[in-house]
């Protein structure tokens, strides 16, 4: 498990959305999960595969990828190299986090904007899936949704531990 | 680009393709061919709506919904060669199914057809009719998992690069694929019998095109350039193409697949049971409000005459 | 005009100051992109690179296998196999890393990713490791070593993606990782020996025991053994494909928490909110680096390399040296899979050319993937491992990994002297 930060030094209401969060993602990793297993089982004892299944997959896998982000954000867990970072004094890392946290909140939100480009491209010429024909426009949409959400947490949360040192908690 | 170099659809296409467009035009308008894709096959047809590359090429049935009119070419007993399929499906499309619009928003160089769809097994009495009930055949999606379903087998889904690995495991039974994919793919030690359908079982439609606003910044000489050596010429090229993997497939397969043609009894049941299919689909192509029976009886009479040559 | 360098430099910096990976790579890429093909289509073609990729099939034995892991530490098998692996080597110095090598080899033979494996041994075998008092050092460099295992020990996903690439039998491909895979585990457990002298880790010793409590330590193995037994007896059955299995592992393993009596809902969210994060972790920096792989791929950098490659001679040996030494340095830059994709296009010919065997080249592509997979400072599975125990820090994962990397290029020179050990059984 990874050590979460102090609930102390997290926005108010991370709590409840935290909470939202992997409700949702469990049900869509437990969905992934009972597909294959339903999948696998239907093909064996019944002759009867699921139909659909890999492209049942590929939709919760994205959904599950991007729900994901305003977790990873919320926790500040984006992978860095810190073979520099470390050795900086202390009173830069604040500074330090709210900039680079910034620069990743641009990034993600230019990410959040085409994704959601590209989903209204996607629904307008009515594409979806190959064999149930679901359309894919929608789960754009909410990806797109979720990285807009990962984006302004990315900024945030580390603004907001940058202002309770200057605060000198 | 999202094959390998050494795929012939690269090597002796596109690259031949590119090398015309530069001849065609004294050396003014050259193509360069990136050496890694810039994304997955379904991406293509977009990075040439939006310029991202100037010209794309792939498979209509990677983008489902996107694309009606390519039912028409991918039904089932067209023909054998996919020389006469191509070179009549290019002129069924200048001709009638350009008006659907799907097209609108790139200049395209072709559209063609890759050769006939075949049946594969692991093993089974390939003369029964019902050697196919119950049957787990791999299927890549659309037409060819609902023609596996019509003919009683269970499709069992899969991406083409997972077609080892389903065979190989004894997941799938069989596989439904043309002579070249079977070889490209490597699936030749995994499987023993064939069942070579007259006509071929479906077809896969490709499409090769270029962005809007790059054609239009050529001037006008150019584009009749580039007209000469594409269209029906490049459709032509590309199913000689698939033509003569298909034969090297065939070939390699000498020795190692026994393949038996499909018996009278096989082949009505097999008509019998498509029949709906066949239908649906031409349903489905006319909501884009072309006439799909005219332009299907017009397939079909261009590739007899195509065939008569 | 080559704007690669610049955006390489680029890179470095933005890393260097702490710029999340995914982050500093896709925005990079971004620019770069732009800089050459302009804002528009840069612009779609980035909002492609995440939505696309994130719907790929294959790629979702990543958080499946990740789930199975979870679950299986939350199932409390993770410290019963420690128990009785200690109980087997707890006479030998370094006998948990050892086991973890070894486990991870066994794991690798169910898993096709590195980076799965790494992130499921990670959660198995760093928590009893720390318990024993085993340095991060040592203990995440055996895993994010081990894990590289992954992608070589059959089945294999870069194998796949090789083989389709270059046209080669894939089931000749899995064979012929088999050797090296053996070779890989051998070396690696030299490099905890290797790992134990120089740091002078005095780790604690205790006598060995009799046989009968060694073999009673076992029963605690069962569990685990089943799950192995039911997702790699299922795969070589045939029952299932490896991609299913990560399903099937994954539903297993939860059954195991079920019946372990230790099911919490508190627990069961908790654990598939952790598999979210990290998946979710993982294939942004796999966005960020596809969108980087783009750059590279426009910017001319793969003809630059084909150009210098040529200037050096022309003996099937100066190549694979020269190749060696390119995926060295990509190596510590480039995601593993981009690498990939960006390099065997542009070499493979080359290296037919010269009449190098082609599956032996396979081999050798995925054991210099491996190495890249734990070198500074873009080390896939070092980074795995740092997500999910954020309190190491890289420098020590990295430092750690130095012998396991020795040993790594040891066997590629090993096994490009003597490439029968590579074809032996194909
Ligand atoms: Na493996
Ligand atoms: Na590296």
């Amino acid at each position: 498990m990874p050590e979460a930060l102090p609930e102390t030094t997290r926005p108010r209401g991370a709590f409840g959305l935290r909470a939202a969060l992997a409700v949702l993602g469990g049900v869509l990793l437990m969905a992934l999960m009972g597909m294959t297993v339903t999948d696998v089982i239907g093909r064996y004892l019944f002759n009867a595969p699921l139909r659909g299944a890999t492209e049942l997959t590929e939709l919760l896998l994205a959904a599950v990828v991007f729900l994901g982000l305003p977790a990873v954000a919320l926790a500040d867990e984006h992978v860095t190299v810190d073979l520099v970072t470390d050795r900086m004094p202390a009173a830069v890392k604040p500074w330090r986090g709210a900039a680079t946290g910034l620069f990743s909140a641009v990034v993600l939100a230019v990410v959040a904007w085409r994704v959601w480009v590209y989903a209204a491209q996607i629904g307008g010429y009515g594409g979806t899936t190959t064999t149930l024909a679901i359309p894919i426009a929608p789960l754009g949409y909410f990806c797109a949704v979720c990285t807009g959400f990962g984006a302004l947490l990315t900024a945030l949360v580390p603004a907001h531990a940058l202002i309770r040192h200057l605060k000198g908690h | 680009n999202w094959l390998p170099p050494s795929h012939p659809l690269v090597s002796e296409l596109i690259v031949p393709m590119t090398e015309q467009i530069a001849e065609a035009t004294g050396g003014e308008v050259t193509a360069n061919i990136l050496p890694a894709p810039l994304g997955p096959p379904q991406a293509h047809f977009d990075f040439a709506v939006n310029g991202v590359a100037d010209i794309t090429f792939g498979v209509q049935g990677y983008n489902p919904g996107r694309f009606k009119t390519t039912n028409i070419v991918e039904l089932p007993f067209l023909g054998d060669s996919a020389e006469n399929i191509s070179v009549a499906y290019w002129r069924v499309f200048d001709e009638m199914l350009r008006d659907a619009g799907e097209y609108d928003d790139v200049k395209v160089l072709a559209v063609f057809s890759h050769g006939p769809g075949e049946i594969f097994l692991k093993s089974g009495e390939v003369s029964e009719p019902d050697v196919l009930q119950g049957v787990k055949l791999r299927v890549g999606g659309g037409i060819v998992h609902e023609v596996a379903s019509a003919l009683g087998a269970v499709p069992v889904e899969g991406p083409s690069s997972k077609a080892y690995e389903l065979l190989s495991q004894g997941v799938a039974d069989g596989i439904l694929f043309p002579y070249e994919s079977v070889n490209f793919f490597k699936l030749i030690p995994q499987l023993d019998e064939a069942i070579s359908v007259p006509g071929g079982l479906y077809n896969t439609s490709f499409y090769i095109v270029m962005n809007k606003a790059k054609w239009e910044s050529l001037d006008p000489e150019q584009q009749d350039a580039i007209d000469t050596v594409t269209g029906e010429a490049l459709a032509r090229m590309a199913g000689q193409m698939w033509d003569a993997a298909d034969a090297a497939g065939k070939a390699a397969m000498e020795g190692e697949i026994a393949i038996t043609p499909a018996t009278e009894a096989q082949l009505s049941a097999w008509e019998g049971a498509l029949t709906p299919l066949v239908q649906a689909k031409l349903d489905e192509a006319a909501e884009t409000g072309v006439d799909a029976e005219a332009a299907f009886d017009m397939l079909k009479a261009e590739i007899a005459k195509e065939a008569a040559e | 005009m080559e704007s690669w360098p610049v955006g390489m430099a680029i890179l470095g910096v933005l890393l260097l100051v702490g710029v999340p990976i995914s982050m500093a790579l896709a925005g990079v890429g971004l620019v770069g992109v732009a800089s050459i093909i302009g804002w528009t289509p840069a612009l779609s073609l980035l909002g492609s690179a995440f939505f696309d990729n994130g719907r790929d099939y294959s790629l979702s034995v990543l958080p499946l296998f990740l789930m199975m892991g979870n679950f299986v530490v939350q199932s409390g098998i993770a410290e019963e196999l420690y128990k009785s692996a200690y109980a087997w080597l707890r006479h030998r110095k370094g006998g948990l890393a050892t086991a973890t090598v070894i486990a991870c080899g066994a794991f690798s033979s169910v898993c096709g990713s590195s980076m799965a494996t790494a992130a499921t041994m990670t959660r198995i075998a760093l928590p009893s490791m720390r318990r024993y008092g085993y340095p991060d050092r040592l203990s995440t460099a055996s895993i994010a070593a081990g894990g590289t295992l992954g992608i070589l020990i059959p089945p294999s996903v870069i194998l796949v993606f090789y083989g389709i690439m270059t046209q080669q039998d894939i089931g000749k491909l899995f064979l012929a990782g088999l050797i090296p895979g053996l070779i890989g585990i051998i070396g690696y457990t030299i490099a905890v020996r290797i790992t134990l002298v120089t740091q002078k880790i005095d780790l604690p010793v205790e006598p060995k025991l009799p046989f009968l409590d060694r073999i009673r330590a076992l029963k605690g193995t069962a569990g685990a053994l089943i799950l192995f037994v039911f997702v790699m007896g299922g795969i070589y059955l045939g029952v299932f494909t490896p991609t299913e299995s990560a399903g099937m592992g994954a539903g297993g393993a939860f059954l195991l928490v079920l019946l372990s009596g230790r099911f919490s809902r508190e627990k069961m969210i908790a654990v598939l909110y952790d598999t979210m994060k990290t998946t979710s972790m993982m294939f942004f920096i796999l966005f960020g680096a596809l969108t980087f792989t783009n750059y590279v791929n426009m910017s001319g950098m793969t003809r630059d390399i084909q150009a210098a490659l040529s200037v050096f001679g022309d003996t099937p040996m100066m190549t694979i040296l020269v190749m060696l030494c390119i995926y060295l340095v990509l190596g510590c830059v480039l995601e593993s899979l981009s690498m990939i994709m960006l390099t065997v296009p542009v070499f493979y010919p080359i290296v037919a050319a010269q009449g190098i065997d082609l599956i032996w080249f396979g081999i050798f592509v995925v054991m210099v993937t491996e190495i890249s997979y734990i070198t500074p400072p873009v080390g896939m599975n070092a980074f795995v491992l740092r997500s999910v125990v954020p309190d190491v820090r890289l420098g020590t994962i990295f430092g750690g990994l130095a012998p396991f990397v020795a040993m790594d290029v040891l066997r590629v020179a090993l096994l490009t002297a003597f490439p029968g050990l590579v074809l032996l059984l194909t």
